[in-house]
């Protein structure tokens, strides 16, 4: 049998015929690996979903006409949102806003896609149901306060005077007969409109520029006001502009939550690290008399040392993986509950959980096993 | 005898008892911060999110729709379209006055400039202060409520430095660009009523329509459109609680409650129950959330809280395994010793007594340490994340104390009761 | 020459002066035994002569070396090489089989053979029980195994602390037989005992007392 196999032999026979002792190290670690390589997990995953949270909040960036003579319309806009990469975009809303007449009285309606709106605008209150086909409508609450109007009401949509007057087609002007599906609360200027699909409004009151596209993109401010320079370089159509109440808001805000997860990390394992060494140290100190015994068997202390630390870091690699599993476990389970959405798997933080627990154990073998090598084995073997 | 042999064991084994008492002042340290900052997250990240600005507006109740809708100059005289300037204080007289972090009243005018362009003018507060009915006082105003905005040129308003003129205004960049205003100029405005002139004090860029409008000081806005007293909408920012079913049922009409639910609903800070108390506090009002910052605001909440609960969960289960592990290592190693007091006819029940004992001394040692090592912990965190402390309420120290009481116990019972089970001279003999 | 020669040797300790002025010496294949009531200086002598501790003052020949001048470590690679130790307690790793724990002192020493450890197991009785746990093992069985180990490398002394003070009297013989086997093949057997009948099976016993040799006898009835 040679030397090799012997010292495999025998850390393995020590790791599995001291089953409730290493069951006990091994514990400690890996508790200590589920942590560390959890709560990382979380740590390094926490921007991107607080992130996706945070479009919560809707539009960061709008999309305006240039000054230019430049067509501003759908067109422009997809071709401003083409650059920006696809995964990062939330929801694109356009929007045209025109003064129609409900009941004889003016109202502005806005043209968009109520599809992209419910992205953009997540916090939108809808009494009702939102718009789900055309010749649907979703009502502003200020004007169904004033008008009258509730749910589930038709009313006769009719283009306001003055575009009836560049239009002769009297088919417009008998106007047409739209759904109210939900009444809007917003608490905001949102609830003095009227929101269409883009081709009713088109229908009522023929084509037409857009006012403003609002984008919701989930990115930082950094790449935020680098996308808006390359639009405005690139898109001669479209002036991009950050909505600086929710792009600033939103980097403080997450900077914060940032450092919140940081910090608890840090603290979390720090205290948890030292645990795992304190457990290991115990361990290992309790084989004193082992060691004496080698000793006092011819064995050198570097064999002794090179023993004990292959011991530990076989303990440090399985309860490594095995940590390094649960934790990934227990960050999906995190993610799931808190946003709903699967966790990044970080492919890195397999080997870092191993090689962290090893160091860890072996940091926490090595000083109680030094110390125990300077014993004299006399000493040792005389107590009982 | 007892206490001789207690003495004795801490006297000759006090290193073995003090990676006990250190691991156990770990965990409990650990358990204090992280209940400490869970405890008290939802109020920081809550203050944190008030960069947002007001989650709750209060409009006059008969603004005219239309007005808003055509921004229409100045709208109707009668006063029933403006809030009263006198009752802004008992916003801070509310139930949940102790919530409102800030609240800022707004006076909109349209003045023509020399060229004979239309300017929308809003009249407000920059940094000021409000000594209130309570005896409390407030600084309020856009510095707070409006975080993002940049100041690039000029700076601040700020009504307590003295020597601030009271015809000092902000204006936005691309007002200031279309009419190559810069800071320190002196632009003369025609407003409603009268006319005054105005020097620039700072130009901001807001990243929307404030962008094209003149901020200026409450009274002279008033002024210009001799509305001395009358406001026309004031932002309010609040710590409210996430919205629950309860409070959407509320909102909608607080008279579908059953009275239980009622008090309930008005004795919890949600946005709706705060938005209609100062409905009460202010006359001919409407107070309504800012659904954009007060729903994302509940979002974010619930999702901060519920990270930090289940962070929370995974340390302290952590830190119990790591007590628990160290603690039934600790007994197991003392085989030889229990076996020897049953060799000389110690009863199971003065074994478990004095091993109890022991750790239990060692364990409280340790916690009482460990609560101070977490204070500390706790309030690191809150000092580098939010620059505030933590509060540390006194109801975590009988969890924590149960907690670790609980875990020691846990991890000593078991080994205790499997080596009382061996006879004496297997364990004596045969290691 | 003596194999082992204790000249002047002195261990204090303090005010204690466990070993006082020890001269000794020891042939090759001399069966010695060491007796003294407890405190007499055995244990401090024996760990000498076993390279775990070194003397206040005097030298120690070992081979013609002397042990007390040496470092740690090269007292290491003498123990390992030249001395066979064999306990009161046994001392065998727990989680090691019997031929295992063999192994053990000849992996410190060269290389594991385990066909070798296998034939000292059954010099010493017990091949049927070579792939038991120390704790499946009866006491005089793990002494068994602890002489099996302090000879596997062929030492130059083997050096037993109270090879009997647990055991019984049956296994006490067994032990005691083991000796005789050794001493027939020239093994330098140094035995530390405070046993009477041990010391009597010795061909020469000495006797300590306060760190003193009081007596240094040639047993006559030895071999009979």
């Amino acid at each position: 049998m040679s030397k090799r196999k012997m010292f495999f032999k025998m850390i393995t026979a020590s790791l599995v015929r001291r089953r409730s002792r290493m069951l006990v190290a091994l514990l400690a670690i890996a508790v200590g690996a589920t942590i560390l390589s959890g709560l990382v997990t979380i740590y390094i995953d926490v921007p991107r979903q607080m992130g996706a949270e945070m479009r919560n909040y809707g539009a960061n960036m709008i999309f305006m006409a240039s000054s230019n003579e430049a067509v501003f319309d759908r067109a422009a806009v997809e071709k401003g949102a083409a650059l920006i990469p696809p995964d990062q975009v939330v929801g694109v809303s356009p929007y045209r806003y025109e003064t129609v007449r409900i009941h004889e009285q003016p109202v502005v309606a806005a043209g968009t896609d109520i599809e992209q709106v419910r992205t953009t605008s997540p916090y939108w209150m809808i009494e009702g149901d939102w718009p789900s086909v055309t010749g649907d409508m979703l009502v502003g609450q200020d004007v169904a306060e004033s008008l009258g109007l509730g749910v589930g009401d038709t009313v006769n949509v009719m283009s306001s005077d003055d575009s009836k007057e560049k239009d002769s087609e009297d088919l417009l002007n008998l106007g047409v007969d739209m759904k109210i599906t939900g009444l809007l609360d917003t608490g905001g200027s949102e609830e003095n409109y009227v929101y269409i699909a883009m081709e009713d409004l088109e229908g009522l009151v023929g084509p037409g520029e857009l006012d403003v596209a609002e984008l919701s993109i989930s990115a930082t401010a950094d790449e935020l006001s680098k996308y808006v320079d390359t639009i405005d370089a690139e898109v001669e159509e479209v002036t991009p502009r950050l909505v600086k109440r929710v792009t600033e808001s939103e980097s403080t805000v997450l900077t914060k939550l940032q450092a919140l997860v940081f910090l608890v990390t840090a603290v979390v394992l720090v205290l948890t690290m030292i645990c795992v060494a304190t457990t290991m140290a115990a361990v290992v100190a309790e084989r004193r008399k082992e060691i004496g015994l080698r000793k006092a068997l011819g064995a050198s202390d570097s064999s002794i040392i090179r023993e004990f630390m292959g011991e530990g870091l076989l303990l440090g690699l399985v309860g490594g993986i095995v940590g390094a599993i649960l934790g990934f476990l227990f960050a999906q389970f995190v993610s799931v509950r808190v946003f709903a959405s699967s966790i990044t798997f970080q492919p890195l933080m397999l080997p870092v959980t191993i090689i962290v627990s090893i160091l860890i154990t072996g940091a926490a073998c090595l000083f109680p096993v030094r110390n125990a090598t300077k014993i004299d084995p006399a000493l040792v073997l005389k107590g009982e | 005898m007892f206490i001789r042999m207690i003495r004795g064991a801490f006297a000759r084994q006090w290193k073995k008892m003090l990676v006990i008492a250190l691991t156990i002042m770990l965990g409990t340290s650990l358990a204090t911060a992280m209940i400490n900052v869970m405890l008290d997250v939802g109020d920081k990240v809550n203050q944190e999110l008030k960069t947002y600005g007001a989650n709750i507006t209060v409009l006059p109740k008969s603004v005219s729709v239309m007005s808003d809708l055509y921004e229409m100059e100045g709208g109707g005289e009668d006063s029933g379209s403006y809030l009263l300037e006198s009752e802004l204080g008992n916003i801070k007289t509310i139930f949940w006055a102790f919530n409102i972090v800030d609240f800022t009243p707004f006076i909109d005018a349209s003045v023509t400039l020399p060229d004979g362009e239309s300017v929308p003018l809003v009249g407000t507060w920059f940094n000021h202060h409000l000594d209130l009915p309570t005896g409390e006082s407030l600084d309020a105003g856009l510095k707070t409520l409006r975080t993002w905005w940049d100041v690039d040129q000029g700076e601040w308003i700020d009504e307590q430095v003295e020597g601030t003129p009271e015809n000092a205004v902000m204006i936005g960049t691309v007002l200031a660009e279309r009419e190559g205003i810069s800071v320190g100029d002196t632009i003369h405005v025609q407003g409603p009523v009268k006319d005054a002139d105005l020097v620039v004090q700072g130009i901001f860029d807001a990243g929307g329509d404030e962008d094209s409008q003149i901020f200026a000081q409450l009274d002279l806005a008033q002024e210009l459109s001799d509305l001395d007293g009358y406001l026309n909408k004031i932002e309010v920012s609040a710590l409210t609680t996430p919205d629950n079913e309860l409070a959407e049922k509320a909102a909608k009409d607080p008279k579908s409650l059953t009275i239980a639910q009622y008090e309930l609903w008005y004795c919890t800070a949600y946005v709706s129950s705060i938005c209609y108390q100062i409905q009460e506090a202010i006359t001919d009002s409407v107070a309504a959330p800012v659904r954009q910052v007060a729903d994302s605001e509940g979002a974010i909440l619930e999702k901060t809280q519920l990270l930090m609960v289940l962070i929370t969960i995974l340390s302290l289960i952590g830190s119990a395994l790591g007590i628990t592990n160290l603690v039934t290592a600790s007994v197991m190693e003392r085989s030889s010793e229990i076996g020897l007091f049953k060799a000389i006819g110690a009863k199971d029940s003065s074994i478990s007594g004095l091993v109890l004992t022991e750790i239990i001394i060692t364990g409280v040692v340790g916690a009482v340490a460990g609560y101070f090592l977490g204070f500390g912990f706790a309030q690191i965190i809150g000092h580098t994340v939010f620059n505030s402390s933590i509060e540390m309420k006194p109801f975590v120290i009988p969890i924590v104390a149960v907690l670790m009481l609980a875990v020691t116990l846990a991890g000593s019972i078991p080994a205790i009761r499997m080596l009382l089970r061996l006879r004496p001279a297997e364990v004596l003999h045969g290691r | 020459m003596s194999l082992l020669e204790l000249k002047n040797i002195s261990k204090i300790y303090g005010e204690l002066k466990a070993l006082d002025n020890i001269n000794l010496s020891v042939d090759n294949g001399e069966w010695v035994a060491i007796m003294g009531p407890s405190g007499s200086g055995k244990s401090t002598m024996m760990n000498i002569i076993g390279c775990m501790d070194k003397p206040s003052m005097g030298e120690v020949l070992l081979d013609g070396v002397d042990i007390a001048r040496e470092s740690a470590k090269n007292l290491t690679a003498i123990r390992r090489d030249k001395i066979g130790l064999i306990f009161q307690q046994f001392h065998l790793v727990n989680y090691l089989t019997a031929v295992e724990n063999v192994m053990v002192a000849q992996y410190y020493h060269s290389i594991p053979d385990e066909k070798e450890a296998m034939e000292a197991l059954e010099r010493v009785g017990l091949a049927e029980r070579a792939r038991h746990l120390p704790s499946q093992l009866s006491g005089g069985e793990q002494q068994r195994v602890c002489i099996a180990r302090a000879l596997i490398n062929h030492p130059e002394i083997v050096l037993a602390d109270e090879p009997t003070g647990n055991l019984d009297e049956a296994n006490e013989n067994i032990v005691l037989d083991l000796f005789h086997q050794l001493h027939e093949e020239h093994t330098t057997l140094i035995v530390v005992t405070h046993d009477p009948e041990v010391a009597e099976v010795a061909q020469r016993t000495i006797t300590l007392d306060h760190g003193r040799i009081k007596s240094d006898l040639i047993n006559e009835n030895f071999g009979k």
